[in-house]
């Protein structure tokens, strides 16, 4: 059982990140990205590509990453620029569609061009004994990443000045406009950062197991569970519903089947918006 | 010397006039009422100088420069603040947060290093007497404090020129007398022009000192509280009755 917990939270983690980048896209300026998922395969294939081309993995990521970053920062600056001049229920369906069309497009692409290419980062090492359990390197290695980029989005959103405005343009759109700060510069750079996060994601789950040009999809519907269970619009929740939904996702796999893992995720998303709307952490308006 | 200057402004939604051809000018240091019957269009009025809802027509200057068009953003850094009726404070922050966001963004004198933000803070919260609420989460203040806390953020920017649209809406006799003496300290210490529209008439006769009435869009008076209240068309705009000036 505990080696099963234990590969819950390495699991969460991820989760908790990827569930990260949805939830702030969705906090600033209410799109749910539901490409989020092929952000982070996109940014996989990348690196594989540059992998396969025999560059080494410390070049790789920075390039995979900024990469996807750009592709990020590009849809907001071009398809998303429509989406912001809407307001209300008009704002959601648009973004929701177009972000769709994206992932639809990236998921065609990728399987046209790259149909069998895969991220599979391998860690040297001999496990690591943790509370009696051999724990893998990779996995650990994983969640390394997650944590650090967990504690730094921390800081950043708690004690920068472009955490604190993002975080008043989340709260308060128009107070934030009152106090000097430009919400589309901040929805722009979140919505990078936001494709940045997914491809860290995909390098951290690369060590346990393979990113595949198909898996787009259901990294999507993982991060829009995490996301509405935590909270849409808040990262603390982000990281708490992805480490719980981590270890029912295991545990429920490993005791039940993991046919039926999906459908115990998909219903505690469920469950929560009826009795939670607000999700754990979220604060309702 | 003028520090506003307002000239043929409209404000039109779905081709209705809410603000129909507003000329106006403002000098440096006046405590302006902005009065007239409810619709009259003098919020929509503020939030045109303001930038939150931009003017169909016409022309805002700030000290001379062209503000009409910009967002409310990029008033505020030319020296415009504004604190609405309904206090837009950000919840998950405490107080001395909430107020360094108005002096890190919000701004008149460009970038603000970060001692500084953390003294306007401080020294703007002393201001409004929230000082020993700083540490506190928003949550915990009443709607009074949330106003006031509000008034500290849109003064740590030091602006040019306060907008305060109806922030004495529901307070006690205490609240609205300290509320009227921390706007008169806001001008005469700080040198901010205020821009103000009330309907609580107490705090108007008590405070300003320039009363311009609005009715159906356009200026319908201007002049000292006493005159523009016993002008005739000004009873009329509100219903026929006398208006009461002395709560």
């Amino acid at each position: 059982m505990t080696a099963v917990v234990l590969d819950g939270i390495v699991l969460g983690l991820q989760l908790g990140l990827l569930g990260v980048g949805l939830t702030l896209v969705y906090g600033l300026g209410g799109v749910l990205n539901l490409a989020h998922g092929q952000f982070a395969v996109l940014g996989a294939i990348v690196i594989a590509r540059m992998l396969d081309a025999s560059f080494s993995l410390w070049v790789a990521i920075p390039v995979g990453l900024v990469c996807i970053g750009l592709v990020g920062l590009l849809i907001d600056l071009t398809l998303m620029r429509p989406v912001y001049k809407l307001r209300g229920e008009e704002r959601v369906l648009l973004g929701l569609l177009l972000m769709l069309g994206v992932g639809t497009i990236i998921d065609g692409l990728l399987e046209w061009r790259y149909p069998i290419e895969a991220l599979s980062i391998r860690i040297s090492g001999d496990p690591v004994p943790i509370l009696g359990v051999s724990m893998r390197i990779g996995g650990l290695v994983g969640s390394g990443i997650a944590l650090v980029a967990g504690a730094a989005l921390f800081v950043f959103f708690r004690f920068s000045t472009f955490g604190r405005a993002t975080r008043s343009v989340i709260q308060d759109e128009e107070g934030a406009r009152l106090c000097g700060i430009n919400p589309a510069t901040v929805r722009t750079t979140i919505f990078a950062l936001s494709a940045v996060l997914a491809g860290l994601v995909a390098i951290a789950r690369a060590m346990t197991a393979p990113i595949v040009v198909t898996g787009g999809v259901r990294l999507t519907i993982l991060a829009l569970i995490v996301a509405v269970v935590g909270g849409l619009g808040s990262v603390s929740g982000a990281f708490l519903a992805g480490i719980l939904l981590g270890v029912v996702s295991t545990v429920s796999a490993f005791y039940i089947g993991s046919y039926i893992t999906s459908i115990i995720l998909l219903a505690t998303a469920a469950i929560t918006i009826v009795f939670r709307p607000s999700g754990l952490l979220g604060h309702r308006p | 010397m003028t520090l506003l200057e307002l000239a043929g402004v409209e404000k039109h939604f779905g081709g209705l006039p809410a603000v129909a051809g507003v000329d106006l000018k403002v000098n440096e240091g006046e405590i302006l009422a902005l009065v007239g019957p409810n619709g009259a269009g003098k919020s929509t009025l503020l939030k045109a100088i303001s930038g939150l809802q931009p003017p169909t027509l016409g022309s805002i200057k700030l000290l001379g420069k062209e503000i009409a068009g910009l967002s409310a953003h990029q008033t505020r850094r030319r020296g415009v603040a504004m604190v609405l009726q309904t206090p837009r404070t950000f919840h998950s922050m405490t107080v001395r947060e909430n107020v360094m966001i108005g002096a890190m963004f919000g701004s008149s004198a460009g970038t603000t290093s970060a001692p500084s933000i953390a003294d306007r803070a401080n020294e703007s919260l002393g201001f409004v007497g929230l000082t020993h609420l700083a540490d506190q989460s928003v949550d915990t203040l009443n709607l009074h404090q949330q106003r006031f806390l509000e008034l500290a953020r849109s003064l740590a920017g030091r602006p040019k020129l306060l907008l305060l649209d109806e922030v004495m809406a529901g307070l006690n006799d205490t609240e609205l007398r300290a509320s009227i003496d921390i706007v008169r300290l806001a001008r005469d210490q700080l040198g901010v022009t205020v821009i103000w529209v009330e309907h609580v008439m107490k705090a108007v006769m008590s405070l300003a000192e320039r009363v311009v009435v609005l009715d159906f869009g356009s200026l319908l008076a201007d002049g000292q509280p006493a005159d523009v209240m016993r002008n005739p068309k000004v009873v009329a705009a509100y219903l026929g009755a006398e208006i009461q000036t002395n709560g």
